[in-house]
């Protein structure tokens, strides 16, 4: 991992969850920005222990989590606009939620599990068809196993 | 440069919209009608239907109609990433023609062209959601609701262009393509359903299938002009749908008329056996409730009690949308309606909220696109790098921004300062709106903060951007049905911009939004929602 270069993406001088968020990264935005984004909703006093346990955005750690190779012009590119949109994420931080529950999603309806009956997909050379690299009766990746 | 389109030579055969007096038709069957309906003037589909079981026109005219009109605007508003092979689309109609010549039953979306947005998988057509990723994929099956209007008779004519996997405002976010609005060519038309939106507007298609996330349906019909209807959370199967934030997607229509956005929703609603999360609960017929402009009384909304939501209309919203909404709000206190504010105190935590949930949800459900079992394939000899590569490679930048927030989110020690969050927020959204339509029978807003803005405008401004869709993104919270319907212009292009109205219900209240929608359609006077691209040079 090449923390030099990660070290540059660490935003913790201005990273810090406020219960209004400034947009003070970005200038451009701030002025433009609509009234209605910023969180009038009533909020709690923000606890220094809640925003130290929580690290900003470590780029490469992350897109090495997802999966992802990035360029160095897109690590530039994204390290503040992630920034700014973590940052505003950060609002809830100060929203008081105590005794709330989550809900983990409309919960309109549903749960209408099908039985678990495995069933024959009719149409196998076409899912077959859209394998990029395949030896029947294999799909092919490169090695697994590392000898380390 | 537009005025050189010609009317194709079978327009004059088929108006691009019907103000005929009532004619009765038949629904079910050219040999056999079993119901009759007095809606051809308010609908394309049935208007079609008519002319087609009464053979004034045929399906193959009809086709030709829509595909000369395809081809002739398609250059200037690319709304499409595939269009389908014209002679597979001319057997299809031919095909219907030969049924009602033989009197056999014709399914009732008989011959009518319909458009889908391409992160809804169609057999043996290409499937891209818009990313590099799946370039050139064929879906092995058709989601379940492009295989109900197959079922019905419908003819796919393309696919539509998107934000890549749903994930943009614009459409701008496409690996392939910018589509522009009917009404200036130099606006975005929306998003994520932008082509889809755009198309109907432009009378590509008569219908299109979207998809909305946080608003990708409702937006872009307020910024094209037309009607966008997104169903209650579970309504409709996404079986088929490239999923993108799993407790928030659902599969909407668009049509030029609240009429025509009800029949189409009626054909892919239900349970389905592939969809966990689709519901059981029986589908009204929606249209069962319209009557006909001539027929309505003075007051056919009497008592019913519309909510505007206060903070809707705020400060940061553009002026010409705030009075486009206030002249819908009094034009449904014309038609009996009693109009009172609401206020959702909670609304403004949706946006984070929602952002949140989005994001999150998309680092997981994108990581099966990893080159593997389909789309692109990076080559490398080590795994991980094949991964990484391909999707290096496959991604746009607006989706490996919104994969990695995710993935921020989703961290060990982090879930519950984000994601949990984000959910008790969700709660506290559903209790809000819960408390505001137990008062009242419906809610209105405006669909977006303002109209179409210009191509490249909010680009590189994700907060901006994001800003945008503050008045959709918490009906998606709380799983609710609402309704976008074109209401008003503001000042912009060469002849305004339009501004949609969205209704928004109670949970598997349809029929409502649709029933009070389609009387506010029929009494609003004055306007007229085809873009001058279309009806100038088209139909005259």
């Amino acid at each position: 991992m090449a923390m030099g270069s990660s070290r540059a993406l660490l935003i913790l001088s201005n990273f810090k969850f406020k219960p209004t968020v400034s947009f003070s990264s970005s200038s451009s935005s701030s002025k433009s920005f609509p009234s209605f984004i910023r969180n009038n909703f009533r909020t709690r006093n923000f606890s220094a222990e809640t925003s130290s346990s929580l690290q900003p955005p470590d780029l490469p750690r992350l897109a090495e989590t997802a999966r992802i190779s990035l360029a160095p012009n897109e690590v530039e590119e994204f390290a503040p606009k992630i920034r700014q949109v973590v940052g505003w994420f950060g609002q809830l931080q100060a929203v008081d939620l105590d005794n709330v529950e989550p809900a983990i999603r409309a919960d309109t309806e549903g749960d209408n599990l099908r039985e678990d009956v495995p069933e024959t997909f009719e149409n196998k050379e076409a899912l077959i068809a859209s394998v990029p690299s395949y030896k029947e009766p294999y799909i092919k990746v490169p090695k697994v196993l590392n000898k380390e | 440069m537009l005025s050189t389109i010609q009317p194709p030579r079978y327009l004059s055969r088929f108006p691009l919209r019907r103000r005929t007096k009532c004619r009765s038709l038949h629904i079910l069957s050219s040999a056999e009608p079993a119901t009759k309906t007095y809606l051809t003037d308010q609908s394309q589909i049935l208007s079609i239907r008519d002319l087609l079981l009464s053979r004034q026109l045929s399906a193959v005219e009809l086709t030709h109609s829509y595909l000369d009109r395809l081809k002739q605007t398609e250059p200037h508003i690319k709304c499409f990433l595939h269009v389908s092979d014209p002679d597979k689309v001319l057997r299809q109609a031919q095909e219907i023609d030969d049924k009602i010549k033989r009197n056999e039953e014709v399914g009732p979306l008989a011959g009518i062209p319909v458009a889908i947005k391409d992160n809804i998988c169609t057999a043996d057509m290409p499937s891209t959601g818009g990313s590099h990723i799946l370039e050139g994929y064929r879906p092995p099956f058709d989601a379940t609701a492009v295989k109900r209007l197959k079922d019905l008779g419908a003819i796919v004519v393309g696919k539509t262009n998107l934000d890549e996997f749903g994930m943009g405002s614009t459409t701008e976010a496409s690996a392939f393509k910018v589509t522009a609005n009917p009404w200036d060519l130099s606006r975005v038309p929306g998003g994520s359903s932008g082509g889809s939106a755009a198309s109907v507007s432009a009378r590509q298609c008569v219908v299109s299938l979207g998809s909305d996330t946080g608003g990708s349906v409702r937006q872009p019909a307020s910024f094209c002009g037309v009607v966008g209807l997104k169903p209650t959370y579970g309504r409709v199967s996404r079986f088929g749908l490239m999923a993108y934030a799993s407790s928030l997607d659902v599969i909407g229509c668009f049509g030029s008329s609240v009429a025509d956005s009800g029949i189409l929703l009626h054909a892919i609603s239900g349970y389905d056996s592939l969809d966990a999360t689709s519901s059981k609960r029986e589908v009204p017929d929606f249209t069962s409730q319209f009557t006909s402009a001539s027929s309505l009384q003075s007051r056919p909304l009497e008592g019913l009690r519309v909510g505007l939501i206060r903070e809707t209309v705020d400060a940061g919203v553009d002026s010409g949308v705030k009075s486009a909404i206030q002249g819908a709000a009094a034009h449904l206190e014309q038609l009996g309606c009693i109009l009172k504010e609401v206020s959702l105190p909670s609304f403004s935590l949706g946006l984070p909220a929602y952002y949140i949930l989005a994001s999150s949800e998309s680092s997981s459900n994108l990581s099966r696109y990893d080159g593997v079992r389909y789309g692109n394939q990076a080559s490398s000899d080590e795994l991980n790098a094949l991964y990484e590569e391909s999707r290096a490679k496959g991604f746009g930048s607006e989706v490996k921004m919104r994969i990695l927030m995710g993935t921020y989110a989703l961290s060990a020690g982090y879930y519950d300062a984000y994601y949990k969050r984000a959910q008790q927020v969700r709660t506290i959204i559903r209790k809000s709106f819960k408390a505001a339509l137990d008062e009242n029978d419906i809610l209105i807003s405006p669909a977006a903060p303002s109209a179409a803005y210009k191509i490249g405008e909010k680009k590189n401004d994700p907060l901006a951007m994001y800003a945008g869709d503050i008045m959709t993104v918490n009906v998606n919270l709380a799983g609710l049905p609402a309704l976008v319907l074109p209401c008003g212009f503001v000042e912009g292009g060469d002849v305004g911009l339009p501004v949609g109205l969205q209704m928004i219900g109670a949970a598997f209240d349809e029929e409502k939004l649709l029933k009070v929608g389609h009387i506010f359609e029929q009494t609003l006077e004055g306007y007229n929602f085809v873009p001058p691209l279309i009806s100038n040079a088209a139909f005259t």
